[in-house]
């Protein structure tokens, strides 16, 4: 009763509410002064656990990500720390393009930065900047060699920093924002224990760089949050742009892509081929053989690495058939919705689609 | 018309609506967040329920072709009636340095609708910007009128766009706004992470959710044909009084509620009857022959998958075959020698059974 008595007075009197999900958006300074003394991640290195981006700061990024394909892009992040997450609420794009991002970005990216930042205090945006992004246009999420030394360069001298990677091409293809957020372990410290991460089809070329460093970082949850005036807009949005979900074609708009994948799986795979004769079986070690079982347990270790080089190029070429499915999948879809001449023999099936898409 | 706004104590600052400009105007889901996000950031920070909130449009400008991409914040002085023009002179540079392409080509702010104040806002961002000859302004408006669809029918956004244009009246002329109408254009990356924002940025596997996305598609169209069947329907059995449909070619419906009766709109039926006529959409040979081709490589890819798969799987089972024979001997015996040799071949397994 009361909660309907509200809804009147606000609709009555034109007030926009304010839902608690949208406190995070309100900076508070003695907050932000407060935690940054304390600086509990100076303590430890595996403080943060998650990475919250809003929904403004993660479509800049794939909108700058995308582009500039081919190149690599990068820019930086705003924000501030709330308990054992980063939260980013803004990002905005550096004029830095090039094969690599460099250590230091160039001192015109650097002036740049620092403008912007002291003009978007101005303009009511007083959070500071907390991290950096990059793309990897096309393969993969992950910090290389170079990635790796700035990250520990950044978070050694303003922390807290992150380091986000997108990949806008695997964003297409997938149909899902493909992000990941990453913090560095200092110099000297080890890690427990690697956690084994998902598995990611990277490019020959590029493999080597990813295994050199892998310990050396550890990859932060990505949520992303919205504001309810936000979600509101997204639903409305909702009923304009389901026609271009409709009308755009990954299998099209990614052809320059799905080649370059198959090139890769190609050089994969006729590598693997000079190794597979060499390739041996690993016996399951039974518990009680002690003499043998040493001897056994190295040689699995050994045929572990090469056996998964053909395993690794099978994961790659069922993602690439997969992915090209999905697009097929939308195709065949416009197909029959849009393509059947009334009173021809498919009518049936299509009636019965319609049917069951009717209960859904 | 014209009768009405000297009536009234404060003149209007739009033209009615029977006035329309001729741009078409493509407007991105990043601009339409970017100003939500900034109309919030200002609510809390100044714990008012209407901040004053002043933003600049990029995009660009193909003579009545309009599309607006971006926007950045701007600074206001002397009271928020004049805008910091150094502010934005630097922050659009900047913008340029990463997106060359954009222009700046607008403004936006919050309001229900544009009063004098915006005119005299408008002005100054004329006479300033030397080469953006008729800058828009883009208005968020921020009613209740937001919640509670009513049975699903499609809601418009709560944002329009106006042109500036003179009206001459009495021998005098005063600038005023004309309403222009804007459509909601994605790029491909764009709309992928629009919709992933909008589902909480989840993660299912990729097919479901791949599935998920083009169902969603799939239905509303489903839905908005039912909506039309019904229509025609009530046509037909004379019963129709109290819809009234614009049914523009990118099949996106507006539907108003009317409270009085309306007759029968033949308009609307012509168009329904040449959208039925241009189905099916594409039976070209040349474009069934591109999709066949591109079915194919897709099943090509499938193929090479699985081809890939039995080769591994069945390395493995020689490999492993391969370790049962030799422990056999080695348990008798055997020596390195043998092992070393099967080593080397694999494949030519065939000629150690002994």
């Amino acid at each position: 009763m009361a909660n309907t008595a509200l809804k009147t007075f606000n609709i009555e009197n034109d007030i926009v509410e304010l839902s608690p999900q949208d406190d995070i958006y309100k900076f508070d300074h003695e907050a932000d002064k407060k935690i940054d003394r304390e600086s509990p991640w100076s303590k430890d290195p595996h403080y943060f656990k998650s990475c919250r981006i809003s929904a403004v700061a993660l479509i800049k990024m794939v909108v700058h990500a995308r582009s500039g394909v081919p190149y690599e892009i990068m820019g930086m992040l705003q924000g501030k720390v709330v308990g054992t997450s980063l939260v980013i609420l803004d990002s905005f794009a550096l004029p830095v393009q090039g094969t690599e991002t460099r250590v230091n970005a160039g001192t015109e990216a650097s002036e740049y930065m620092v403008t912007y930042f002291q003009d978007s205090q101005r303009a009511g945006r007083p959070e500071n900047l907390v991290g950096w992004y990059h793309s990897h246009p096309g393969y993969g999420c992950w910090l290389s060699g170079i990635d790796v030394t700035t990250q520990m360069n950044n978070q050694k001298h303003t922390d807290p920093f992150v380091a986000v990677v997108v990949d806008p091409n695997r964003t297409m293809t997938a149909g899902k924002v493909d992000i990941g957020a990453f913090r560095t372990y200092p110099e000297n410290y080890t890690p427990p224990n690697a956690a084994s991460s998902e598995y990611q089809s990277i490019p020959l070329s590029k493999i080597e760089d990813f295994g050199v460093h892998a310990n050396q970082y550890y990859p932060l949850e990505v949520e992303i949050f919205k504001s309810s005036l936000e979600t509101q807009l997204l639903d409305l949005l909702w009923n304009k742009y389901w026609v271009n979900t409709l009308s755009q074609s990954p299998l099209i708009s990614n052809r320059a892509y799905a080649v370059s994948q198959l090139a890769d799986l190609n050089q994969k795979l006729s590598k693997v081929q000079s190794s597979v004769a060499g390739t041996k079986a690993s016996l399951p070690v039974p518990a009680k053989d002690s003499k043998d079982g040493k001897q056994k347990e190295s040689l699995k270790e050994d045929t572990k690495k090469k056996e998964n080089e053909l395993a690794k190029s099978v994961k790659d070429s069922i993602k690439i058939a997969a992915e090209a499915q999905h697009g097929l999948i939308a195709q065949v879809v416009k197909d029959v919705i849009f393509s059947i001449r009334p009173g021809s023999g498919l009518q049936a099936d299509t009636s019965q689609i319609v049917e069951s898409m009717n209960i859904g | 018309m014209n009768a009405m706004d000297t009536d009234h104590e404060e003149v209007s600052a739009v033209l009615p609506s029977t006035t329309t400009s001729g741009l078409s105007i493509a407007l991105h889901p990043l601009p339409i967040l970017n100003i939500s996000e900034h109309f919030i950031r200002l609510k809390l920070q100044k714990q008012t329920p209407l901040p004053f909130t002043l933003g600049a449009l990029l995009g660009t400008q193909n003579g009545r072709e309009v599309e607006i991409v971006n926007t950045f914040e701007l600074v206001l002085e002397d009271d928020d009636e004049a805008i910091n023009h150094a502010f934005l002179v630097n922050r659009r540079d900047q913008y340029k340095q990463v997106f060359p392409s954009l222009e700046f080509i607008g403004w936006y702010t919050v309001a229900p609708i544009p009063t004098s104040r915006h005119i005299r806002l408008h002005s100054q961002i004329v006479q300033f910007t030397g080469y953006c000859s008729t800058p828009l302004l883009l208005i968020l408006q921020p009613t209740t009128n937001l919640l509670g669809s009513a049975d699903g029918t499609s809601q418009n956004l709560p944002f329009k766009a106006y042109e500036q244009t003179i009206e001459i009246k009495d021998r005098s002329s005063r600038s005023v706004f004309v309403e222009a109408s804007f459509n909601v254009e994605t790029g491909e990356a764009e709309r992928i992470a629009v919709d992933w924002t909008a589902k909480g940025g989840g993660s299912g596997t990729s097919l479901e959710s791949h599935l998920q996305t083009q169902r969603a598609a799939v239905k509303m169209l489903y839905d908005r044909i039912l909506v039309l069947i019904q229509y025609v329907t009530g046509v037909i059995a004379g019963t129709i009084g109290s819809l009234k449909l614009v049914l523009t070619p990118t099949f996106q419906v507006l539907i108003y509620l009317l409270p009085a009766e309306v007759p029968t709109d033949h308009g609307i039926l012509r168009s329904i009857s040449a959208l039925l006529a241009s189905l099916p959409a594409s039976e070209n040979k040349t474009f069934r022959e591109e999709f066949n081709t591109e079915s194919e490589d897709v099943q090509l890819t499938a193929l090479l998958a699985s081809l890939t798969k039995s080769t591994n799987i069945l390395n493995d089972l020689v490999d492993k075959h391969a370790l049962l024979t030799t422990s056999r001997e080695d348990r008798y015996g055997g020596g390195v020698a043998r092992r070393t040799r099967l080593q080397m071949g694999g494949a030519r397994l065939g000629g150690d059974w002994h």
